[in-house]
């Protein structure tokens, strides 16, 4: 079967912070997790916008939780698209939510129509995956093709981040082994990436040393190519992001930033305000 | 009695059995993310089961079987939630048809059931709520031949039910560690215990009693040595997140401040909750105070969670580092240094002392940092003599050694180490202000005896009555170029620092200052620039 973006459509879950995702594609869904302050439930970016959240993750005495979709929230999106004939549902690691599990578990009841897909990864890598599907969805494509994809993608999209305080991470029970660094009095940044779970890289003094190992990762492990996407997300730090694209324009000025988003409620709080994170795809054919 | 009457009798009763256990499960969770939930997400999941219900007034069997299924799909919460989901549907189905209700009927439901939780996980692993329902699954069948009635059976599943979660820390390694059960198991298990009282028509078994209240459960994944949980929010304008951290870190650990400057929130984990809201009331107005005690019992959980958390590679290098001050040696210490040896300035440790400390750690591999030119030597002699592998990073003083820590990483061995944190020293500026013992004329100043004496990167570079004037030179001359990160040791004396802090900010405003009680004798500052 020759997929195209007539007869396929691409499910995110909120985490991939892609809010827009429907209004530039009518064939994108996304799915919200859930943000709990208190017995307070929201949804991802539907009932609580970033600012609103990082504006009241400032004044609420308690702190959120988040929690993952039930399976009926997706199967309630995938029924909603029974129009198409191939669904595509990218998600959040495995390793860090839930979120895969209650998909792959509504899919179960639509027998194969559904692929989901464990993206082994977080936020704007969710949706440069998505985008790298869709350039070839434009084009016709097929399952063996997107699953070569993913795989590559799995391999070779790069990600690293850094974050304020690794406390809330921690709280969230998602620091993995950066635990070592969690507690340190010195005013240090983490250097993190995922593979899927948080790992640890480095850490240094300064946002001006952490930007330099982004650029240090980046730049060793790219090539300046029209076929270079860049994704920026950020909580609550807009300056960062856009010291970020300007070097990604210095460094590799064919490259295309694809996306620039902040980081959403379900995301912010497990990486807290402060957050910047960094990816990039090279997707040559 | 219909069978809709009959299914929400049990489904009440399984769902109460569940809700009394509910915190206790909470607290097992550390699979597959020790996010402390299990409890609650199974218990809203069979509670969305149980208002549909409540709602239906579907009859018939088959009908009813649609209906528990989709609730409990769309109730499904978290992941054990989820897979409660599909053990609802597998035995809801073998249920469908209409006909007598026996023990036969009942295995074939547990086996059903089993089997669909396992179709739904990629990856099944045991030790989790689906090795304990296949156990009660296998115990459905061996049971067949005993002629049991159905009441007989669940209680017979129910005893399996417990073993097998006693089991589980044998089967997944994270609960060992940790000291737990499974706490999806756990729950599965309170929800066939309150099918099994339900249906036999008994009260339910009392829920085990020692259980500690939490008020902000959420705060408490982490560990902590504290005894209190605080949080409060300050108001205010203009407040200065950066100096309320910084006097609140003094006070303990777990530490949150976030917000804007006009409304902060507070989150620490201290023994000195009192101290702790004096640091808010002098910055503005404090609102929406929480004080919890972290009962023995939740720090003994944090504990185990932290544990839980799936280690770090095996640490192949430790690092001794001499160190003078207390606020020093907690520094040192969070950024990972296994062994203080006391000392520095005027008391330089004796080279069997730190041969003792080396000889004294687990780790193979060795870092030493002396953090003093005058320890160099005798830390050289220290590696030479002991049998691990012990490379010296010669750190002349504290905040350099401070900055080698922070690219220390144990999984790497000492040599690599060593590299980076050579790497990073060469990189920092030191310097510090002191007292002079005596009247001294160094590179052509002249400092009397009790004067303020400032040095940059070991030369004499101020001296005179004004504490402020001779660090704000020194703190010019490490900025010569430059720099990201200052970073400034207070001395056991703690001098004011607030205006001189101002002045430097003034003239870099883009410098980021770090500011901490680092109680060394003699240097009433230690600075660095990096």
């Amino acid at each position: 079967m020759t997929l195209t973006g007539e007869n396929t459509t691409i499910v995110l879950d909120s985490t991939a912070d892609f809010p827009e995702a429907p209004e530039r594609f009518p064939n994108w869904r996304v799915v919200p997790l859930y943000v709990l302050f208190g017995d307070e439930s929201y949804r991802d970016y539907v009932d609580l916008s970033p600012e609103e959240f990082y504006g009241r993750l400032r004044t609420s005495a308690e702190l959120p939780t988040t929690s993952q979709p039930t399976p009926g929230d997706f199967l309630t999106t995938y029924e909603e698209l029974s129009g198409y004939e191939r669904i595509y549902s990218l998600h959040l690691s495995a390793a860090l939510s839930g979120t895969y599990q209650s998909a792959r578990t509504a899919a179960m009841e639509l027998g194969d129509k559904v692929r989901v897909v464990d993206s082994e990864s977080a936020s704007a890598a969710i949706a440069m995956l998505g985008l790298a599907i869709q350039r070839r969805l434009d084009r016709g494509t097929t399952d063996d093709e997107i699953d070569k994809l993913v795989a590559r993608f799995k391999e070779d999209a790069g990600l690293i981040f850094t974050v304020d305080t690794l406390e809330f991470l921690r709280r969230g029970g998602r620091i993995g082994r950066a635990s070592a660094w969690a507690g340190t009095l010195l005013h240090v940044k983490p250097i993190l990436t995922i593979e899927r779970e948080v790992i640890p890289l480095k850490r240094v003094r300064g946002n001006q040393k952490a930007m330099q190992e982004f650029v240090s990762a980046f730049t060793s492990a790219t090539e300046d190519s029209p076929t270079l996407k860049v994704g920026i997300a950020h909580a609550d730090a807009p300056e960062r992001a856009e010291q970020l694209k300007r070097m990604v324009h210095a460094e590799r000025p064919h490259a295309e930033v694809e996306i620039v988003t902040t980081l959403g409620a379900v995301v912010g709080t497990h990486a807290g305000p402060g957050t910047v994170g960094f990816f990039w795809f090279d997707d040559r054919e | 009695m219909t069978d809709r009457v009959r299914v929400q009798e049990l489904a009440h009763g399984a769902l109460a059995s569940l809700e009394a256990n509910r915190q206790r499960i909470d607290d097992l969770n550390v699979y597959p993310v020790p996010d402390g939930d299990t409890g609650t997400n199974l218990t809203m999941t069979a509670r969305s089961v149980v208002d549909e219900l409540d709602r239906t007034t579907t009859e018939d069997r088959a009908g009813l079987v649609k209906e528990v299924t989709r609730a409990a799909l769309m109730g499904a919460r978290g992941n054990s939630g989820v897979i409660l989901s599909q053990i609802i549907r597998g035995a809801a189905e073998t249920l469908r048809t209409n006909g007598e209700v026996d023990a036969h009927t009942v295995a074939a439901a547990f086996r059903s059931a089993s089997d669909a939780a396992y179709r739904a996980v990629r990856q099944p692993v045991e030790g989790t709520m689906l090795s304990v329902i296949r156990e009660m699954a296998e115990e459905g069948e061996n049971a067949e031949s005993d002629g049991l009635t159905k009441e007989e059976l669940l209680i017979r599943l129910v005893r399996r039910g417990e073993e097998a979660v006693a089991r589980t820390p044998e089967q997944l390694e994270v609960l060992r560690e940790a000291g737990v059960v499974d706490a999806g198991g756990a729950g599965l298990l309170e929800i066939v215990r309150g099918l099994a009282a339900t249906a036999a028509g008994e009260p339910l078994p009392q829920a085990p009693t020692q259980r500690e209240e939490i008020t902000i459960e959420a705060f408490h994944q982490d560990l902590s040595p504290y005894r209190y949980c605080t949080t409060f929010v300050i108001e205010g304008d203009e407040l200065d997140s950066e100096k309320i951290e910084h006097e609140l870190e003094q006070l303990g650990d777990s530490l949150l401040v976030v917000g804007d400057p006009e409304a902060l929130k507070v989150h620490v984990h201290t023994d000195e909750p009192g101290r702790a809201l004096a640091v808010g009331t002098r910055a503005g107005v404090i609102d929406r105070v929480e004080i919890a005690n972290m009962h023995e019992q939740t720090v003994q959980r944090e504990r185990r969670l932290l544990e839980a958390v799936p280690a770090a590679q095996p640490s192949s290098t430790g690092v001794v580092a001499v160190v003078a001050g207390n606020g020093n040696r907690r520094l040192f210490e969070s950024l990972g240094t296994t062994k203080i040896v006391e000392g520095g300035q005027t008391m330089n440790p004796s080279t069997a002392e730190l041969v003792d400390a080396i000889e004294a750690m687990s780790a193979a591999e060795v870092v030493l940092l002396p953090n003093n030119s005058n320890v160099v030597l005798s830390a050289e002699q220290a590696a030479g003599l002991s049998d691990k592998l012990v490379t010296v990073v010669p750190t002349d003083s504290l905040p350099a050694g401070l900055a080698a820590m922070v690219a220390f990483d144990s999984a790497r061995s000492a040599a690599d180490n060593a590299a980076a944190m050579n790497e990073v020293v060469e990189g920092i500026r030191t310097g510090e202000v002191t007292m002079a013992s005596r009247d001294v004329e160094l590179n052509g100043l002249s400092v009397r005896k009790g004067a303020w004496l400032g040095l940059a990167n070991g030369t004499a570079v101020a001296g005179g009555s004004d504490f402020d004037d001779v660090a704000a030179a020194v703190a010019e001359r490490l900025l010569e170029e430059p720099r990201d990160v200052m970073t400034l040791l207070t001395g056991a004396d703690e001098p004011e620092l607030e205006d001189l802090l101002r002045r430097i900010q003034e003239a870099h405003p883009l410098l980021e200052l770090d500011v901490q009680a680092g109680g060394q004798p003699h240097y009433p500052l230690l600075l660095s620039a990096e």
